[in-house]
């Protein structure tokens, strides 16, 4: 049944009917809006699961680590500063092998205090072991929170199913919620692989000597190795219910392409409209929207870039020292080609700002004109600052 | 096929193990020790009768009424009348009080007692098998009749002789029915009375009881009260119709209420002189209180004081009377006002009569209501002598051949009130049951075992080997409790009639207060040093090393207390301690010698 509906209800929607049993979380702008509209379906009866209060990001994830590891479906949903106090505790849901699914709205790190959209947050845990989905549109919010739960329970390992700050999570747009049946029919019941379990006592998690330690990690790398070729099955079975398919990452009209942008979240719509225009006008441009980050689908990006002569990365975010980091990860992928495209990374739209079709038109017309490719990262739209003397 | 391999299932490798750590006894690891201690609460060291506020006030949250006023019943036979008439020195050393208000524990005694009595309840106390000896008790009033109550429960054999035609001393003829109803009293004495003793009243002793009473008995005492107010010294007071106001008092209890008219005047300060002034305005006429020091130095109880003034009682504060003359049916009081010379930081002002302009007051009566004495003098406890033991409620005196003489009540009380008549009553029973089974000078270092928090207040519990014996005497003060654990609530507002309705009637003032609102205000008690199964040690022990035992008890499993000390922090109301683990063990080697030596 199609609903216009902001991103956020979007999220809760996907959570009421994967019918999750635990759910834990701390409130934050601009996440808020989506355990607010769960703890209303908890309160009303329409979601059948305990909804715990907690002091913390902290507390909440660690509350969701010993639910989960009861064997049973769990949620949470944060931003920015909540999920950087959640790090700790990333690294124990993931060592853990623990099939959690958050919902992690990008906002902007303080300070100074800035609640709109920025990747940096979400980006910063990227070595934590868990997935990492950047979504488009509301459709696509809920539709991945389903196949997180899929891809979550399958390799055991946790997800993030990630949504820009406002343009997403505060947009309402038509929004089609399928109904039970349908989801059911995709996301069987969770048969956890180990549970806790008074019948059978047992401790997990215990001491790890150095003699086991490294083959638990190449353990955890091996799930996340697995992911990118489940993803397809994953997608599969999606799309016998669903009718929809959205692959980790999203190629439009690359193979001809000299030019290739390239981008997540919510600058994938703007630039779609972009790449249209060019077309029309006889440039030989192509746009790769990159949904899976980790695991990093690096074959497909081989594969869909290989053959370009440049390549525009378009980054929401910035490792200081390093640059953006969409763009260090295509790099890393293309470097053992022996022949490759030029890679220009951009930074654009930090802590909210505006990524308008003008921006994107310079991105497109400097890295055309630009015969040496920057090593650094390129500022969009940087204001001059007047220092105070 | 490359696909098939990327689709298995990969076994997980993740630390898990079946082996139960219950081999690993970390309480090795254990430096401090965490034990159940249970302390004492400030409001029951602050009880002149000891009182096992705490509890009571536990079991009154849970509902349990009946257990809650047998609680009282260990300590002090009179709930139902210290619950209307008790000045409640519980209440400021409530550690409540620090965080919000104090606990009506004084509403709470009174329900208890109102409780029992609408539902008939019989109390099922502790008594000890019979004794041969026995104890003859001069004066039905409350320190009387609570020494033969405790008495009869340590198994001795007990006669009360009293004056008038009914038992009540002070309760019966002194306190106006407003504060304290008959019914209320005679329900109360005949509890006691059913614990095994008698009342002969109408039976006036005189000296020579003391010396006959050998024959018979083996201690006599005597509660005879203060019963009677001197004169002023001064000119025009045996003028007829200035009257001695305890005996207005007693008239107006038999049931005689004379109409007064006009002002009337009442000299002193003191509880009695208070009562006179309420009961003639509730008759009539408009008093005026007239008192030689400052309100605050009062002997009065301050709510007494505060309730007269609402009810249109007049207070002439820091005056003398010089003389009475009476012209007609009028009695002219000269004053004198007396200035504050001198105020000591803590005790009353002093005051000194100067040269100065005299004031006169007009009335049409006159009451004497200062500082009551012994009515005979053999009331009175000898001076200190050889074979005299002065506790610090009573007074016992020894005689080669002759029963011992025990002294309690007001005559021995600084404090003239009802629950320092219990704590006379008290202190007087344990020293005879003490001197009966082991001799007078074993008093001391047994009765040092009895008391409440190690203060002058005492435990019929305890001296009778309860389960109050196992506490220890640190009373507990407002930091030791976990307040995270209280949320700020408001204490319960006691009912009471409105001004208007009290003073032509002489209905009790104080209304009753529901179940619901008891147990509501019981629930604020901290429970200070006290168990109420919170469980909160059990929940928040990392090793699973508190147990709940069958009878709802706990105890910890020290080989696997790894005394982190979270039980004891946890504990909202301090009933726990953490102690260095090898001070733990010298303790218990030093009881051990302790042992062998006793």
């Amino acid at each position: 049944m199609k609903q216009v509906l902001e991103g956020s209800h979007a999220v809760a929607e996907a959570v009421r009917l994967a019918r999750v049993n635990v759910i834990s979380a701390y409130p934050i702008t601009p996440q808020t809006h989506i355990v607010e509209r769960l703890s209303d379906f908890c309160a009303d009866g329409r979601l059948d699961a305990r909804f715990l209060r907690v002091e913390s990001e902290h507390s909440a994830l660690a509350a969701l680590i010993g639910a989960s590891s009861t064997g049973v479906r769990t949620f949470t949903a944060t931003s920015s500063q909540g999920l950087a106090l959640m790090h700790e505790l990333l690294h124990w849901a993931s060592g853990a092998r623990l099939p959690i699914v958050m919902a992690e709205v990008n906002r902007a790190l303080a300070p100074g205090w800035n609640i709109w959209t920025d990747q940096t947050d979400s980006l910063a845990q990227r070595d934590t072991g868990w997935m990492q989905l950047y979504c488009e549109t509301g459709q696509e919010v809920l539709d991945t929170t389903l196949q997180a739960y899929w891809l979550a329970e399958t390799v055991n390992l946790p997800v993030m199913v990630i949504l820009d700050a406002f343009f997403l999570s505060h947009t309402y747009e038509p929004v089609d919620i399928p109904s039970q049946e349908q989801v059911n029919g995709f996301l069987p019941d969770y048969q956890p692989r180990f549970q806790l379990d008074t019948r059978n006592p047992c401790a997990f998690n215990q001491l790890a000597p150095p003699n086991v330690y490294m083959e638990m990690r190449h353990n955890i790398q091996q799930a996340m190795d697995q992911v990118l070729s489940r993803f397809g099955q994953m997608e599969d079975g999606f799309g016998v219910v669903f009718g929809r398919r959205y692959g980790e990452v999203e190629p439009l009209q690359c193979d001809d392409a000299q030019i290739i942008l390239v981008t997540s979240g919510t600058i994938t719509s703007t630039s779609r409209a972009l790449q249209q225009q060019l077309r029309a006008d006889g440039e030989r441009v192509g746009l790769l929207k990159i949904k899976l980050f980790r695991p990093f689908p690096a074959d497909a990006v081989r594969r869909i870039l290989g053959g370009a002569q440049k390549v525009a990365v378009i980054d929401r975010n910035c490792s200081f020292g390093a640059g953006g980091i969409f763009a260090q990860e295509v790099r890393a992928a293309l470097c053992n080609l022996s022949a490759r495209p030029l890679v220009f990374s951009y930074i654009a739209g930090l802590g909210g700002r505006d990524v308008t079709l003008d921006v994107l038109k310079l991105i497109y017309r400097h890295t055309k004109d630009c015969e040496h490719c920057p090593d650094d990262s390129i500022w969009m739209g940087l204001h001059e600052v007047h220092h105070a003397t | 096929m490359a696909q098939d391999m990327t689709m298995k299932m990969i076994p997980l490798f993740i630390p898990r193990s079946h082996v139960s750590t219950a081999g690993n006894k970390t309480g090795s690891w254990r430096f401090l020790r965490p034990r159940y201690d249970e302390k004492t609460a400030p409001c029951s060291a602050a009880c002149p009768a000891g009182e096992d506020i705490g509890r009571i006030a536990m079991l009154t949250a849970q509902g349990l009424f009946k257990e809650a006023w047998e609680a009282i019943l260990k300590e002090n036979p009179l709930p139902g009348v210290c619950g209307r008439v008790c000045f409640h020195p519980c209440e400021p050393a409530c550690n409540r009080g620090e965080f919000d208000e104090a606990v009506a524990i004084h509403t709470l005694e009174r329900f208890l007692a109102d409780t029992a009595a609408r539902y008939q309840l019989q109390a099922d106390l502790e008594r000890r098998s019979p004794r041969k000896q026995r104890v003859a008790v001069v004066g039905a009033g409350p320190s009387g009749l609570a020494t033969a109550y405790f008495l009869t429960r340590l198994g001795y054999r007990c006669d009360v002789f009293e004056a008038t035609p009914e038992a009540g001393g002070v309760l019966r003829w002194g306190i106006p029915s407003y504060r304290l109803p008959v019914a209320v009293l005679r329900r109360e004495i005949e509890q006691m009375r059913r614990t095994g003793f008698e009342i002969r009243c109408n039976r006036r002793l005189s000296r020579e009881f003391l010396q006959e009473a050998g024959a018979t008995y083996d201690a006599v005492y005597l509660g005879c009260g203060h019963a009677k107010i001197p004169f002023l010294n001064i000119p025009g007071e045996d003028l007829e119709g200035v009257t001695d106001g305890l005996s207005f008092l007693q008239r107006v209890n038999r049931g005689d209420e004379p109409r007064l008219t006009g002002r009337v005047a009442i000299i002193g300060g003191g509880n009695t002189a208070v009562d006179v002034a309420r009961t003639s305005l509730r008759l009539g006429a408009k008093p005026v209180l007239i008192y030689r020091r400052r309100r605050a130095d009062m002997p009065a109880f301050p709510d007494e004081i505060q309730m007269a003034l609402e009810e249109g009682v007049e207070l002439l504060e820091l005056r003398t009377v010089q003389r009475i003359d009476r012209a007609g049916e009028e009695y002219t009081l000269t004053l004198r006002q007396v200035p504050v010379v001198n105020c000591a930081a803590a005790g009353k002002a002093c005051v000194q009569a100067v040269p100065q302009e005299c004031e006169r007051l007009a009335v049409s009566k006159v009451f004497r209501a200062i500082g009551l004495t012994a009515a005979e003098s053999w009331f009175d406890p000898p001076p200190n002598e050889n074979r005299v033991i002065r506790l610090n409620n009573s007074v016992l005196a020894y005689a080669d051949g002759a029963p011992i003489i025990a002294y309690g009540g007001d005559v021995a009380n600084p404090i003239k009130s009802v629950v320092h008549a219990v704590a006379s009553a008290k202190e007087a029973a344990i020293a005879l049951d003490i001197t009966f089974q082991e001799g007078a000078e074993a008093i001391g270092e047994r009765m040092k075992h009895c008391r409440v928090g190690g203060g002058s207040a005492l435990s019929m519990e305890i001296h009778m080997q309860g389960p109050r014996c196992r506490r220890s005497d640190h009373v507990v003060a407002f930091d030791e409790i976990n307040a995270d654990y209280f949320e700020l609530s408001p204490r319960i507002v006691q009912p009471r009639l409105l001004k208007e309705e009290r003073i032509d009637s002489f209905a009790e003032i104080e209304l009753k207060i529901s179940a619901n609102l008891a147990m509501r205000e019981a629930e604020r008690c901290f429970n200070c040093g006290l168990c109420n199964q919170c469980d909160n040690c059990r929940l928040f022990c990392p090793d699973l090393a508190v147990v709940k035992d069958a009878d709802s008890g706990r105890h910890i499993n020290y080989d696997y207390c790894k005394g982190c000390g979270i039980c004891v922090v946890e504990c909202p109301r301090n009933a726990m301690a953490l102690e260095e683990e090898n001070q733990t063990q010298m303790n218990t080697a030093e009881e051990g010698v302790h042992g062998r030596l006793t």
